[in-house]
C-alpha cells in the first residue's frame, strides 16, 4: 500500500517528462517551423532509429568508447588526486597543469588531436579521457586532503605503512567525494563522446545526428537528442545505484543517533 | 641536570641520569616549536622532561594551548619535538607504532567500517587470524558495553557509543600504553561520567600505563595516580602531584571524600594561579 505522498513523488518524474514534452508539442505547433518538429514525430522517429543495424552499431561504438575513455580516466585520476591530497610536493607540481588545462573546452583540442592521431577510436577515446580526468582528479584531490590527521594516526598506531595508509584509509574515506567526481565525469564523458562525434564524423551517436542534421532530417535530430538524454538518465540512475551501494556507511539509516551513553 | 618541580614521587619523576628500571616512557628536554607565522614562533613546549611508571595512571592537566596534547602526539610518535627526546622502554621514538595506542577526542574511527570492522582493524593487520581476531573483537565490544551494536556504522551511534568503539579498537592490538588525548572531552556530563566509570574498570582489570590529557580538574583527580599539571606560554609542568586515594575507586564514595575534595580543591587553585584570566577554548 503506497501512501498519497509516495504515489506523488513516484509519478513526479513521469510528470515532469509529459509536462515538458506537452509544452514541446505546443510550442512546435505554434511556431510552425520546418526545423523544429513536433514531440510526437520526434517519438514516432525513435523506432526506425532503434530498430536499424546500422544505426545500433553505431551507438554501440558511441558506447564503448566512453565506457573505455571513462574506465581509463577513473584509473589514473583517483590515484592521482590521492597522491596530490596527501603530499603537499605532488600537488605543486600537478596543480597548476590542471589548472590550465581545466577551462580548455576539451572539443577545443581535438583538431591537434586528430592531427597526431588521425579521426579514429583513439582520438575521440582520448579527449572522452580527457574529459573525465579532471572533475575526478579535482575530487579525489579535495576528497583526500579532507581526511581527518587522526584517522591517519589511528592507523598509524595500528602499523599501517603510509601505502597502506593511502589505499587503506585514504581510498575509502575519500570515497563519497571521488564518486560525486565520477558522476560529474560520467556526465562530461557523455558530452565530450557526442561533441567528438560532430568534430571527428566517422561512426556513432553523434554521427547519427549531424549527418540527418545535415540531410535536414530533423525528426532524426530530435529523436537521437531524446535517445542522448535517455542514456545520460539511465546511466547516472545506474551509477547511483552503484554509488549509494558503496557509501552506504556515510548516509544515515536513522534521523537521529540511537540515545546511549 | 634539569629539576622538575614534584612532590615525593614515586610514579613520576625527574628523569635522573641513573634511569629508574620501572619507567616505560623517559621523555628527556623536549621542545616543540611551531612557526606560526614569519616573524614569531609559538612555544608549545619547553624543556619537558618526565618519567612515566609502568602500570601507571598518569594525567596531563592544564588550560587549552598549553601544549598537552603535543606532549602526547610526541610520545604517540605522530610528532617530532624540535628539540629533546622521547623513549619507550629505552628505545627513542621514531613514530607512531602499536606499542602505543592513541584515543583521541574526535574519535577518529574508520567511518566505512561497522563497529566489529573497526575493532578487528588493528589485530588484524598485525597478521592475527579473522576468526580469531573475530572473537577477541566481540568480546572486547562486549566489555566497553556494546553488545550487540556489532554490525552497526559510526554514523549511526551517539559521540559516547563512538568513543567505546574507539576505546575497544585501540585495546584490540594490546598496545602497552594508552594515549588517550581529552578523550571525553566532545561528550556531555553524564555520558563523561558514565565513560570515566567504565574506563575505571577495565583499566583496573589490567593496569595498562595511561596517559590522559585533560582539562578538567575532577576528572584527573578521580583517574588518576598522578597529576602532572602544566603552564602555558611556553608550556612547562608547574607541578606533579600524587593522587593517593584508594582503589577500586567509586564515584559515589570518592565525591564524598573530604582527600578527593581537597585534591580538587587545590589544582583547581593551582589551575587559576597558571591560567589567570582563563584561556578561550
Amino acid at each position: 500500500m503506497i501512501s498519497p505522498a509516495g504515489l506523488a513523488r513516484r509519478a513526479a518524474p513521469v510528470l515532469a517528462c509529459i509536462g515538458l514534452l506537452a509544452m514541446w508539442q505546443a510550442a512546435s505547433l505554434a511556431l510552425k517551423n520546418d526545423s523544429f518538429p513536433t514531440a510526437i514525430e520526434a517519438i514516432r522517429a525513435i523506432p526506425d532509429i532503434l530498430g536499424d543495424k546500422e544505426s545500433l552499431i553505431n551507438i554501440l561504438a558511441s558506447l564503448r568508447r566512453m565506457a573505455i575513455g571513462f574506465g581509463i580516466a577513473v584509473s589514473v585520476s583517483i590515484p592521482l588526486g590521492l597522491l596530490m591530497g596527501r603530499s603537499r610536493a605532488v600537488a605543486a607540481f600537478f596543480n597548476p597543469l590542471l589548472m590550465v588545462i581545466y577551462p580548455v573546452p576539451k572539443a577545443a583540442l581535438m583538431p591537434i588531436i586528430m592531427l597526431w592521431l588521425g579521426v579514429g577510436d583513439v582520438t575521440k577515446t582520448l579527449v572522452i579521457f580527457l574529459g573525465v580526468s579532471l572533475p575526478v582528479i579535482y575530487h579525489s584531490f579535495e576528497g583526500a586532503k579532507a581526511v581527518e590527521e587522526k584517522m591517519l594516526w589511528s592507523g598509524a598506531a595500528m602499523g599501517l605503512s603510509p601505502a597502506q595508509r593511502l589505499v587503506r584509509i585514504v581510498l575509502p574515506a575519500a570515497l563519497p567525494e571521488i564518486l560525486t567526481g565520477c558522476r560529474t565525469g560520467l556526465v562530461l564523458a557523455l558530452i565530450t563522446m557526442i561533441t567528438s562525434e560532430m568534430i571527428a564524423r566517422q561512426s556513432g551517436a553523434g554521427n547519427i545526428l549531424f549527418n540527418a542534421l545535415d540531410m535536414g532530417q530533423y525528426d532524426t535530430v530530435f529523436a537521437m537528442i531524446i535517445i542522448v538524454g535517455a542514456m545520460g538518465i539511465c546511466l547516472d540512475a545506474i551509477f547511483e545505484r552503484v554509488r549509494a551501494r558503496l557509501v552506504r556507511w556515510s548516509e544515515p539509516q536513522f534521523d537521529m543517533p540511537l540515545s546511549f551513553s | 641536570m634539569k629539576v622538575v618541580p614534584s612532590r615525593s614521587s614515586e610514579w613520576v619523576r625527574p628523569v635522573t641520569p641513573q634511569k629508574p628500571a620501572s619507567a616505560i616512557i623517559e621523555i628527556e628536554s623536549v621542545s616543540q616549536v611551531f612557526q606560526t607565522s614569519a616573524r614569531k614562533d609559538h612555544v608549545a613546549l619547553s624543556d619537558i622532561s618526565l618519567a612515566i611508571d609502568e602500570g601507571a595512571f598518569v594525567s596531563i592537566l592544564g588550560p587549552s594551548g598549553c601544549g598537552k596534547s603535543t606532549l602526547l602526539y610526541v610520545v604517540g610518535g605522530f610528532v617530532s619535538p624540535t628539540s629533546g627526546s622521547a623513549k619507550i622502554r629505552g628505545r627513542t621514538i621514531m613514530g607512531p607504532g602499536p606499542d602505543r595506542g592513541p584515543v583521541f577526542q574526535e574519535f577518529a574511527l574508520f567511518p566505512w567500517k561497522t563497529v566489529l570492522g573497526n575493532v578487528m582493524y588493528g589485530p588484524r593487520q598485525q597478521g592475527v587470524r579473522t576468526t580469531e581476531a573475530e572473537a577477541q573483537s566481540r568480546a572486547l565490544i562486549e566489555m566497553v558495553g556494546l553488545k550487540g551494536y556489532e554490525n552497526f556504522y559510526p554514523k549511526e551511534l551517539s559521540g559516547g557509543m563512538k568513543q567505546r568503539v574507539a576505546l575497544a579498537r585501540t585495546l584490540a592490538y594490546h598496545p602497552e600504553v594508552l594515549l588517550m588525548d581529552e578523550p571525553f572531552g566532545a561528550l556531555d556530563a553524564h555520558t563523561r561520567t558514565r565513560l570515566q566509570n567504565d574506563l575505571l574498570n577495565i583499566w583496573e582489570r589490567d593496569r595498562k600505563t595511561v596517559l590522559f590529557v585533560t582539562h578538567s580538574v575532577d576528572e584527573a583527580v578521580f583517574l588518576s595516580d598522578k597529576v602532572v599539571m602544566m603552564s602555558k606560554s611556553p608550556g612547562r609542568i608547574r607541578e606533579v602531584i600524587d593522587i593517593d586515594l584508594p582503589r577500586p575507586r567509586r564515584r559515589s564514595e570518592l565525591l564524598l571524600d573530604p582527600r578527593y575534595q581537597k585534591y580538587v580543591v587545590d589544582i583547581e587553585r593551582m589551575f587559576d594561579e597558571t591560567d589567570p584570566v582563563g584561556s578561550p577554548s
